[in-house]
């Protein structure tokens, strides 16, 4: 998730306020994108498809008004069948074509050009988080952020963490434990296994240990926060630091941007390809998008192996502490048991915030939120902190930052995180769609 | 001399950034209970929501 921003600090916060206004503008001016030509627009030319085939097929076509009271008379009839239980999913509103482009599709025979835009978007997966991401770096990189408002754009960055947390609203207690349980086997074949390779390679490699320590934890767990614990466990020095942070941030940047398309030309389903990016992004806001980006089943599976993963955080400290400290000094003939207090490190280590997340699980499970309140937190609201997080996210992706990747560990820890990516694709695969679905409350 | 130093940093630094990273997780546990809260009572419903978005066909 980055390098922790003190959110409580009153003191800091005339600091962060421009920056973090902008981003508010950025995310709700995407919004406004997103809600009309991803949503609205897109909706719209599947209507007209269907308008389109009944005129192809040579029916007369009604009139607007017979068109809409035939669309009013088919949800009634719907909702209707709902009430009296026949169906168990409320149908949603029917989406009426404005006259003017009813008519221009019987006229012209032809999809008016703003439905085909709105098709494209959703093919192309140009949605809310594509716009806030790729516009945020380009931003970045050519017109600039000017320092006034960086503070502010990192301030933006940690509110995809209440996403995380409310997000729970849609999980019950069995969909944790099933893809958690799945993504613990990930978390520990895949995300521990990639530490613990570099470490032993970097041994081999004859690698800097500050710089192996540090690039093993942050490629295997959780880039930037993992690598900022290890740091002193390893004696990192600050080159090794920014050259790890500089592979780490590279490497997840280029996941970001390809993942999605890497799923949809593979036709991955959503759950197969969120525990996929759970298990090989490296970052947490980094991984939130790609999965947000691919769809929100995607998501709900993708934010559970998250949780386990950054779980691992305080374990990923003590594997550094017991490779490049302990294993060496007993080799060494030296007792250095008592500095070492176990649940030390994994009090100051754990992310305390996912306990909300489950704690949203168990309000679900108790029934405090009926369906159109979940859609409301787990979908709209969710969405909301996360388009804010996103802007803070693009507007921060620096190529300066990116170029820092280097040194010798570049190679290992790459090929190390490119190996994860496709060797986890294969297990979740064979693993199959089933175990990593979350079914939800209904 | 200089990597006690270098690791006296380090030191400083991860102690710095997780007790910030630790507040952000109080902060971020407070912003999401006011939200859940407030949906909870009824003060965020879905019109508060839809009211955020002014561009609709």
């Amino acid at each position: 998730m980055g390098v922790g921003v003190d959110l409580l600090d009153y003191r800091s916060w005339p600091r962060y306020l421009p920056g973090f206004i902008v981003c508010l503008i950025f995310a709700w001016l995407v919004l406004q994108y997103d809600k009309y030509v991803v949503g609205d627009l897109h909706r719209g030319y599947r209507e007209a498809s269907s308008v389109l085939k009944a005129v192809n097929e040579g029916k007369a076509p009604p009139t607007y008004e017979e068109y809409i009271a035939k669309k009013k008379e088919s949800y009634e009839k719907k909702m209707q069948e709902f009430k009296e239980g026949k169906i168990k999913e409320k149908p949603r509103k029917p989406f009426i074509l404005k006259q003017n482009d009813y008519e221009f599709i019987l006229q012209n025979k032809d999809i008016p050009l703003k439905f085909k835009i709105g098709e494209a978007a959703n093919n192309y997966q140009i949605t809310y988080v594509a716009v806030l991401l790729l516009g945020g770096m380009l931003i970045r990189n050519t017109i600039g952020v000017p320092k006034i408002l960086q503070p502010g754009t990192v301030a933006a960055r940690p509110w995809i963490k209440p996403g995380i947390i409310i997000l729970g609203a849609y999980y019950m207690w069995s969909d944790v434990l099933k893809v958690g349980l799945a993504g613990l086997f990930l978390v520990v074949l895949f995300v521990l296994g990639t530490q613990i390779v570099i470490s032993y390679w970097g041994k081999k490699a004859k690698a800097d240990d500050g710089l192996m320590g540090l690039m093993g934890a942050g490629v295997g767990v959780c880039g930037v926060s993992a690598a900022v614990a290890v740091a002193p466990v390893v004696d990192a020095k600050p080159r090794d630091f920014f050259y790890a942070i500089g592979t780490i941030l590279l490497f997840g940047t280029l996941c970001l941007f390809t993942f999605p398309y890497i799923g949809k030309a593979l036709n991955l389903p959503q759950p197969i390809y969120g525990a996929w990016c759970g298990t090989a992004i490296l970052n947490t806001a980094q991984l939130v998008a790609a999965a947000s980006w691919y769809g929100h089943e995607a998501l709900l599976t993708a934010n559970v192996v998250n949780v386990v993963r950054i779980g691992f955080i305080p374990f990923c400290v003590l594997w550094a502490i017991y490779f490049y400290v302990v294993r060496p000094a007993r080799k060494a003939g030296k007792e250095i048991g008592a500095e070492l207090n176990v649940w030390q490190v994994i009090k100051e280590k754990f992310p305390i915030f996912i306990l909300g997340f489950f704690a949203m699980v168990t309000l679900n499970e108790l029934g405090a939120f009926p369906k159109e309140m979940r859609d409301l937190l787990g979908r709209d609201i969710v969405k909301i902190f996360m388009a804010i997080g996103f802007a803070g996210v693009g507007l921060n992706i620096a190529f300066e930052d990116l170029k820092k990747a280097g040194g010798s560990a570049f190679a290992i820890g790459f090929v190390a995180a490119i190996s994860k990516a496709i060797l986890a694709l294969g297990v979740i695969m064979l693993m199959g769609e089933e175990v990593f679905k979350v079914k939800g409350s209904g | 001399m200089e990597e006690k130093k270098t690791s006296a940093e380090f030191e400083e630094k991860a102690k710095t950034v997780f007790h910030a990273e630790r507040r952000e997780d109080y902060a971020v546990l407070i912003i999401a209970t006011v939200v859940v809260l407030l949906v909870l009572i009824g003060v965020i419903d879905k019109k508060v929501v839809d009211a955020i978005f002014i561009w609709k066909y």
